[in-house]
């Protein structure tokens, strides 16, 4: 498949006034392939929201090339395709909506790319059904939950008719619910709207879902690969400050006590299919 | 509860007044506010106040909402009054005592006043009554519009207002949130005399401010991913569409102008 987004050899440091620069990449190279739903893990200061704000050029890298789609994000004229292109939900939802009323907050971005009126409105009636929000557009988004906000906010992105949807860490302020309709969602774009997903987080469970995993760790890739091949490592995985999901941990620690299972194991269905079977 | 905290006072009802184009009662109102001052005389008043009237009527705002938006005022309408009894000296003296007199014309003058005051208070409060407060700010952009000539940029001040709008609730559970953590701390907002109150709201202004700052710098990233770039070029997905309501209001109201006028040279001037 066709690299989406591209990072070649990227390096980037954070300015700061009166001190040295912080660096956080150091050649850095991961190539996004168009429709794929890949999860990024790291601990603390690894680097994850570095490389979310690189790919829409919020952040421009001092060397190496980024490209979306084959524009590079060092170009300016490039820059509004770019973002139209790839789309950004955030940790905190309430500081990305910016109306009063849901369905003018899906609004916001075709308004901004001059779409014609009777279009964006069919966009935005069009977005809150795909995330199920549709029977609350006339809310005032403070009285919504979380969860609700979080999918108003990917609305918002996917009335742009994105190609891509960066999320980092939209569910790390959400209870268990939100955490779920927000998942849900995610991989219902990518299902079937064919939506490349770059998602940032720090829920093992939620990572195990994507069809690839990239460990970060100190601004280099550590582990790169599918959840299932990930998650073996997962000595590696501690060293780095992570865990691995609840289900694979407990596999693991059978194995190594001589419980003959059986492949990798990522969810409790499967760890506990093998082990019925086992003790049958 | 703060979750029931409503962004302005929009009165939700089912009223002409409230289909009507944000921008021609914003017109309505600031003409409205014009002929008010034109009236000379009890009979133009007159009219004045019965439009006031069919409005609040129409609009289907119970009369209790603008008793509520009138009552900060009545202080303000009770020294106008005292003040025009007392000063103007016009007709007959009703009563007098030290240098204190009291005449026909006072009292007229200061009853003149008031009206016309709880008038103008009515009419401004059934305009946000009336019209979401984000209709307003659109209709305040698009009716300024051609200040931009004058390089004045109409869309970012809209915008700013519109922002302080949708902030308003959050910042305000953010106060809570923070005051009620230093409660926790033993913190006391409710006793000593207003000094030491004042120092007191210190410890949850500081973290106030740096959140919203935050918040701010978290929010201008979003919107340039969500391809802000400023007004040019932008569209909107409500389009904003004057009625045969608004142009019947309009006729209403310049009607009332007309009235005004005529009523203002067949009787004697009372200021
Ligand atoms: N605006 C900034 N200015 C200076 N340094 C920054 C800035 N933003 C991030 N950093 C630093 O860059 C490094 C990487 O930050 P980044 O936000 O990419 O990490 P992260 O993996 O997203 O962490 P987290 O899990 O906490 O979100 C950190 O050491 C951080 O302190
Ligand atoms: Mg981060």
């Amino acid at each position: 498949m066709r690299a989406f987004i591209e990072f070649k050899d990227v390096s980037f440091s954070y300015d700061v006034e009166d001190a040295q620069p912080v660096p956080v990449l150091q050649h850095f190279d991961l190539a996004i392939a168009q429709g794929d739903f890949v999860a990024i893990l790291g601990h603390n200061g690894s680097g994850k929201s570095t490389v979310a704000k690189l790919c829409n050029g919020i952040e421009i890298p001092q060397s190496g090339d980024v490209t979306v789609n084959g524009m590079n994000t060092k170009e300016e004229e490039n820059l509004l395709e770019i973002r139209r292109h790839v789309g950004m939900v955030f940790q905190n939802p309430d500081n990305q909506i910016v109306a009063t009323i849901v369905e003018d907050d899906v609004a916001f971005g075709p308004e901004n790319l001059g779409v014609e009126p009777a279009e964006i409105r069919r966009r935005v009636d069009q977005a809150l059904r795909d995330v199920g929000m549709y029977d609350l557009r006339f809310s005032e988004p403070h009285k919504l939950s979380g969860g609700q906000k979080q999918r108003v906010a990917i609305a918002g992105v996917i009335a742009m008719q994105p190609a891509c949807i960066v999320l980092d860490e939209p569910t790390a302020m959400l209870d268990p619910r939100g955490r779920k309709d927000v998942m849900k969602t995610v991989q219902m774009l990518n299902r079937d709207f064919g939506i490349t997903v770059l998602y940032i987080t720090h829920f093992m469970e939620e990572a195990a879902k994507a069809n690839r995993v990239v460990v970060m760790d100190k601004g280099r890739i550590l582990l790169d690969g599918t959840p299932r091949e990930v998650f073996q490592h997962d000595d590696a995985l501690r060293a780095a400050g992570l865990e691995v999901p609840q289900a694979t941990e407990l596999s693991l620690l059978l194995k190594r006590d001589g419980v003959p299972l059986s492949g990798s194991i990522l969810t409790i269905e499967e760890l506990s299919r093998q082990l019925e079977e086992l003790l049958s | 509860m703060l979750s029931d905290i409503t962004i302005g006072q929009y009165y939700k009802a089912q009223s002409v007044v409230h289909r009507m184009d944000a921008r021609m009662k914003l017109i309505l109102t600031v003409l409205f506010i014009v002929i008010i001052f034109l009236c000379k005389n009890f009979f133009s008043l007159a009219v004045m106040f019965v439009l006031t009237a069919v409005s609040i009527l129409v609009s289907r705002v119970p009369f209790r909402m603008f008793f509520k938006s009138l009552k900060p005022i009545i202080p303000i309408i009770l020294i106008t009054a005292a003040l025009n009894i007392f000063y103007v000296k016009k007709g007959t003296e009703l009563l007098s005592f030290w240098k204190i007199s009291v005449t026909t014309g006072g009292l007229s003058t200061a009853f003149f006043m008031a009206v016309r005051i709880i008038c103008l208070i009515m009419v401004s409060s059934l305009l946000t009554y009336t019209t979401v407060p984000t209709q307003l700010t659109d209709a305040i952009e698009r009716l300024l519009s051609p200040l931009n000539v004058l390089h004045i940029s109409v869309h970012t001040l809209a915008m700013m207002m519109t922002l302080a709008l949708r902030f308003i609730p959050t910042l305000i559970e953010e106060i809570e949130r923070i005051t009620n953590a230093q409660k926790a701390r033993g913190a006391d907002f409710e006793s000593g005399r207003f000094l030491e109150r004042v120092k007191a709201m210190i410890p949850v202004l500081i973290p106030l401010f740096v959140s919203a700052f935050r918040r701010a710098y978290e929010l201008s990233f979003a919107m340039t991913c969500r391809c802000y770039h400023g007004g040019e070029g932008r569209t909107r997905m409500k389009q904003m569409k004057l009625s045969a309501v608004d142009f019947a209001a309009l006729g209403v109201f310049l009607l009332s102008l007309a009235g005004v006028i005529v009523l203002n040279r067949f009787f004697q001037a009372m200021i």
